[in-house]
């Protein structure tokens, strides 16, 4: 096992670098002039090219691909070419958001999509089995940006339940900075007000992303159950007397599971791309929003700093949905 | 009750859904929420853009400073000015008794620092004062006075002064590393002595920022008796949940840009109103006047005669803009009286394409007209006019761009798109911020003068307005100016901006000015 995960680490690292080479140049390569744009609005033809020399952006794109390496290899994204600030800064206060969201998602997603799938399963044809298929094609179908604003004139205007926007009340305050989740550095502080105002702040934004991942959870949860339940075992442990619910939710799901655990982990990367527009919407201040500011900016130390990390984040993610296949499937574990 | 329901309800009261939640703008009645946007760092002298403005009025002072509709420009650091006969040297006298918000006092000594900060980094607005400055030329005779020798006479330098925000130079001294002027420390937190300063432990860039009455600003309050002490920027980028937010009370303004489908919406709602204000934003679809048709002034006519005006103001834009005949926004001097400007008329559209084609103009290969795919009303003008042109035989193709994509394809004629389109905003308020630095042919290579337009007499015209220092005869040599760039028609002028903020209707005082779109707090209060 450690072995494997040595290799896969290992492995990630040319993918890594080939993901930097492949967005340095589509970055370089857009037509938005990064001098142009640091120089500023009221800036002469003059002016420009004197910025252009001075931050190197006159150099081959050889040369300013092999300092940016450079400096990533030794821990350092650069300054934001807009605002001057170092861009591992901005990544380090925008990505808890984002991870919070999509986890929560994820977690609210797997918790409602496994049950409901082997539900679905369970009751093959029946009411219930037709619900779930049909819902999950609706869930798969809807689009997030029409599906959030729904749910914000439902939940904030109409019933005024739940918060419009935001991550945390505006006149609460974030919790004192220890993980960057805000759900657990409050309760870290012991400041239940800071902790519910969060949970009403990520209810609408995690609801909008988890319905497509729900609706993918649950039929790969179905089709596995269905599977299962017609292998041999079922038949043996039904006819030796099993309680049908051990059966079903020990027995038959541990076995249903694993494509499922798999989709989780693919889910994960469309879940980055998706929060995008969640976070435009709910204006969640997560890597997305920074992501569209830095692409619209020109920005293009934080679009490569953005990239990168989300690179890293899904080869981890990867590495680690291989693990829980392991874990859950001895036979996965020895090939390992 | 069911398990099933026993879990709803239980999932329900742990996200408090069983309380209808409060607005967060009503939870605090002494708090004013703004819910425009923020700009991408804080240091006054690197940003330059309409987000700038609000730290610029709020958070520093400047030695002159606009006010009111139509802006004027009113003393307020500088006690007065005078200018030297021979329109180079510019001798301001500083109010005495300012303190920064870290107590200390201001003196010339940081005026001259903070323009040869500006000089020295030529960024954000350095750009005006670049080709008649040099930084050494910026001294300070005494402790009350500062002077300004230019290289030559440029009338527009007291317009411009108001762009410069004055900062503590024992502040940023103290916060330089690597020569970098102290601008990542100033990026992320203030050294004025505005009349509101920053909380920076609030400060998340374009996400967060609280803003703290200043008691001591050196103006006093006294026009004010009830300033608001807490301000609490929230910007909200989706223009959707802005609006919603504001409804809602979750925010208690827009930004001033409110979408003109959005304003009834907001005026039906108890709780807010729209501030409707003449500005000085023009909305101009350009067109590359080196690169072939548009080097022809016929076809350029043709294109100027085929664009909607009425049907892009009035319907899709719903009369919430004001057309504009000609390059400088149609309240500000220097424009000719009685300017008509080009008409719709398809007509004659086709019968100057017709000229146009006789002269040799080539018409009939697909040109591009580049919008800013985040902007929509861009887009909406390009639709219109594309199925316009389409009826006197002309194609044209839309495609998406970025306003980084399209500053930096401008800068030269070879890359500039045929047409695209974008606005001039007010960054200062003289002739010379639009016509000035639009049509005189020495600003090739900025986005300004990005059609390239190229005529002699308009270049003698603007020189000498710009060296001109009564505007008696400044205001006819741009009439004369614009009358002739009018006539070459350059660019399709379409309309003047009316500002649309979205307030609540708690927030009293609100003043709006071109310069900073209504964003200085110190005029505003809270009804209860």
């Amino acid at each position: 096992m450690l072995l494997f995960l040595i290799r896969r680490l290992l492995l990630a690292i040319p993918a890594l670098f080939g993901l930097m080479v492949l967005t340095f140049v589509l970055v370089r390569v857009v037509p938005a002039d990064p001098a142009a744009t640091l120089a500023g609005e009221t800036a002469s033809r003059q002016q420009i090219e004197e910025i252009r020399k001075k931050y190197g952006f006159d150099r081959p794109l050889y040369e300013q691909f092999g300092i940016y390496v450079g400096q990533v290899v030794s821990g350092d994204l650069g300054n934001s070419v807009f605002s001057n600030r170092p861009v591992a800064a901005d990544v380090r206060r925008t990505l808890p958001a984002t991870i919070e969201l999509i986890f929560s998602a994820l977690l609210l997603a797997t918790l409602l999509g496994i049950p409901l799938g082997t539900l679905a399963a369970v009751r093959h044809n029946g009411v219930l089995d037709h619900t779930v298929r049909i819902a999950t094609v609706g869930g798969l179908a809807v689009a997030s940006f029409w599906f959030a604003i729904m749910l914000q004139l439902l939940f904030s205007m109409e019933l005024e339940w739940l918060p419009l926007r935001g991550r945390i009340g505006v006149n609460i305050g974030a919790p004192a900075n220890v993980t960057g989740f805000f759900l657990i550095d409050s309760l870290l502080a012991g400041r239940w007000d800071q902790f519910v105002s969060s949970l009403r702040h990520i209810a609408l934004p995690a609801i909008t992303l988890a319905v497509p991942a729900l609706a993918t959870i649950a039929r790969f949860a179905r089709a596995g159950v269905l599977d299962t339940l017609q292998r041999d075992f079922v038949q043996y442990e039904t006819a030796v007397g099993y309680p049908h619910r051990r059966i079903v939710w020990i027995y038959v799901l541990r076995n249903s599971v694993i494509a499922a655990v798999t989709q989780i982990g693919l889910l994960f990367g469309a879940l980055v791309s998706s929060a995008v527009a969640v976070e435009a919407i709910f204006d969640w201040p997560g890597l997305g929003s920074y992501a569209v500011q830095a692409i619209l900016a020109s920005d293009y130390k934080a679009v490569l700093a953005v990239t990168l990390v989300v690179g890293v984040i899904y080869a981890l993610i990867n590495i680690l949905v291989d693990l829980v296949h392991g874990l859950l499937d001895p036979r996965v574990a020895e090939q390992l | 009750m069911t398990r099933f329901t026993r879990l709803a309800l239980a999932g329900a009261l742990a996200l408090g859904l069983a309380a209808p939640v409060p607005s967060s703008a009503q939870a605090d009645k002494n708090v004013l929420v703004w819910g425009d946007t923020l700009p991408a760092g804080l240091d006054p002298h690197a940003i330059f853009d309409v987000p700038m403005q609000f730290i610029l009025l709020n958070m520093y002072d400047t030695l002159y400073r606009y006010s009111g509709n139509p802006p004027v420009l009113q003393p307020w650091l500088a006690s007065g000015h005078n200018v030297s006969e021979d329109g180079l040297t510019w001798t301001f006298k500083l109010v005495p008794g300012v303190k920064f918000h870290d107590g200390s006092p201001m003196t010339a000594s940081d005026v001259v620092y903070s323009f040869r900060r500006l000089l020295g980094m030529k960024r954000g607005p350095a750009g005006a004062f670049l080709p008649v400055l040099k930084p050494e030329n910026v001294t300070a005779p005494d402790a009350e006075t500062v002077r300004f020798v230019l290289d030559k006479p440029y009338a527009p330098f007291l317009a411009a002064i108001p762009l410069v925000a004055i900062v503590s130079q024992k502040q940023l001294e103290a916060n330089v590393k690597d020569n970098d002027f102290g601008s990542a420390w100033l990026s992320a937190n203030g050294a004025g002595s505005g009349a509101y300063r920053l909380d920076p432990a609030s400060y998340r860039p374009r996400e967060a920022l609280d803003l703290i009455r200043n008691k001591d600003h050196f103006k006093g309050w006294s026009d004010n008796p009830k300033p608001i002490d807490l301000v609490r920027s929230r910007p909200v980028a989706e223009t959707s949940t802005r609006v919603l937010a504001l409804m809602r009370g979750e925010i208690d303004a827009t930004d001033s840009y409110l979408p003109t489908d959005q304003v009834e919406r907001v005026e039906k709602n108890a709780r807010t109103r729209v501030a409707r204000d003449e500005s000085m934003r023009i909305f101009i679809i350009r067109m590359n006047n080196k690169k072939p048709p548009f080097d022809n002034a016929n076809a350029r006519k043709c294109f100027a005669q085929a664009f909607n005006y009425e049907g892009f103001n009035q319907v899709i834009l719903k009369g919430y803009v004001d057309r504009n005949p000609g390059p400088n926004p149609r309240n500000l001097w220097g424009n000719p009286p009685n300017l008509a400007g080009y008409k719709y008329d398809l007509a004659a559209a086709k019968a100057s394409c017709d000229k146009a084609k006789a002269e040799g103009a080539k018409l009939d290969r697909e040109l591009e007209i580049h919008i800013q795919s985040e902007l929509e009303q861009t887009s909406q003008a390009a639709q219109m006019f594309q199925a316009d042109l389409q009826k006197v035989g002309i194609k044209m193709k839309i495609v998406p761009s970025t306003w980084a994509q399209i500053t930096s394809a401008t800068g030269k004629p070879e890359t500039s798109p045929d047409l695209w389109i974008h606005w001039v905003s007010t960054y200062f308020v003289d002739p010379e911020n639009w016509i000035g630095q639009m049509y005189d042919s020495q600003f090739f290579g900025t986005w300004k003068a990005s059609s390239y337009y190229s005529n002699s007499a308009v270049d003698e015209l603007l020189r000498k307005a710009r060296s001109t220092s009564t505007q008696a005869e400044r205001d006819k040599l741009y009439q004369d100016a614009t009358t002739r760039v009018v006539a070459d028609s350059p660019d399709i002028w379409v309309y003047n901006t009316i500002q649309l903020r979205g307030l609540n209707k708690r927030v009293q005082g609100y003043k709006f000015s071109p310069v900073g779109g209504g964003g200085d707090l110190r005029w505003m209060s809270l009804s209860e």
